[in-house]
C-alpha cells in the first residue's frame, strides 16, 4: 500500500505538475492593503493563496491553523 | 500563537515550515509579492501535504489534525499558552528562543497529550484495538499511553479486556 501512495503521489507531482493549494490569513491593515495595492499596480504573483482576510493578526487562533491543513492545505500563508 | 501551532503540527507529523508568518505594510507590495513568490514556490517543491520529508502518510496526518483541532482547542494547553505569554511580558524576552523553548517546555506536552487522547478515541471509534497497535499508529510510547488513558477509563470512556482497549458504547 505504501508503494501505491507513492506511485500515486509521484502522478500527481510530476503529470500535471503540483499546484499548491495555501490559504493566506491576512492581516486588513497592512498585508491585505499590501495584496491590493500590488494588484492595482499590476504586479503578477502565483494565483495559489485563497485569502481570509482578518482584521489583526492577534484575530487568528491555533485551531484555524490546524483546521486549515486537515481541510487540505498544503501551505498557511499568515501576513500580518 | 504561530509557535505553539508549528509544535503542534510537527507533533503531528506535518513539516511545520508549510506554517508561514511574514510581515508586510500596506506600502510594500513589492515585498508583498515577493514573499508570496517565493513561499508558493517552497510549496511547491515541498508537495502536497505528507509528501515533505518527514512527514507521515497523507491519512495519517488528516486523522492526528482532526485530533489537533480539539487539542488546540483545549483549556488546559490555551491556558499554558496564557501564562507562558504572562511570564514573556513579565520578562520582556522576546526572541525566538525563549518563545521557542517555552512553547516546549510548558505548551507542547499538554497538546501532545490532548492530540494523543482524541487520536486514541478516533482510532477506537473504528475498532478496538491493542496496545502495540495504539502505539505504532498514534506515535506515543506506551507509558505514555497509558498515563493518557487512565482518566479517560476513570470516566468510563473507554474499556480495558483482556489486552484489547475499546470505546464504551454509547459515547
Amino acid at each position: 500500500m505504501a508503494k501505491e501512495n507513492a506511485v500515486e503521489k509521484e502522478k500527481e507531482m510530476t503529470q500535471e505538475g503540483f499546484d499548491p493549494k495555501i490559504l493566506g490569513f491576512f492581516c486588513h491593515w497592512c498585508c491585505y492593503a499590501a495584496a491590493d495595492s500590488a494588484g492595482v499596480s499590476r504586479y503578477q504573483y502565483p494565483p495559489n493563496v485563497r485569502v481570509i482576510r482578518v482584521m489583526c493578526t492577534g484575530r487568528i487562533d491555533a485551531r484555524f491553523v490546524v483546521e486549515a491543513f486537515r481541510c487540505g492545505a498544503d501551505g498557511v500563508f499568515t501576513g500580518g | 500563537m504561530t509557535e505553539a501551532s508549528r509544535q503542534l503540527l510537527e507533533d503531528c507529523g506535518v513539516d511545520s515550515d508549510r506554517l508561514s508568518l511574514e510581515w508586510a505594510s500596506a506600502a510594500e507590495a513589492p515585498r508583498f509579492v515577493e514573499l508570496i513568490t517565493g513561499y508558493v514556490s517552497k510549496i511547491r517543491d515541498k508537495g502536497p501535504l505528507g509528501s515533505s520529508d518527514g512527514e507521515v502518510s497523507r491519512d495519517t496526518i488528516k486523522r492526528r489534525l482532526a485530533a489537533a483541532v480539539k487539542a488546540a482547542g483545549a483549556r488546559k494547553p490555551r491556558t499554558l499558552l496564557g501564562n507562558l505569554a504572562k511570564k514573556l511580558s513579565k520578562s520582556g524576552d522576546y526572541s525566538k528562543e525563549a518563545i521557542a523553548n517555552g512553547v516546549k517546555a510548558k505548551v507542547l506536552p499538554a497538546m501532545r497529550s490532548e492530540r494523543i487522547s482524541h487520536e486514541l478515541r478516533i482510532l477506537l471509534s473504528e475498532a478496538p484495538l491493542d496496545m502495540k497497535s495504539l502505539c505504532t499508529q498514534t506515535g506515543a510510547s506506551a507509558e505514555e499511553l497509558e498515563k493518557i488513558m487512565a482518566p479517560l477509563v476513570k470516566k468510563g470512556l473507554i474499556s480495558q479486556k483482556k489486552g484489547k482497549i475499546a470505546l464504551v458504547a454509547g459515547e
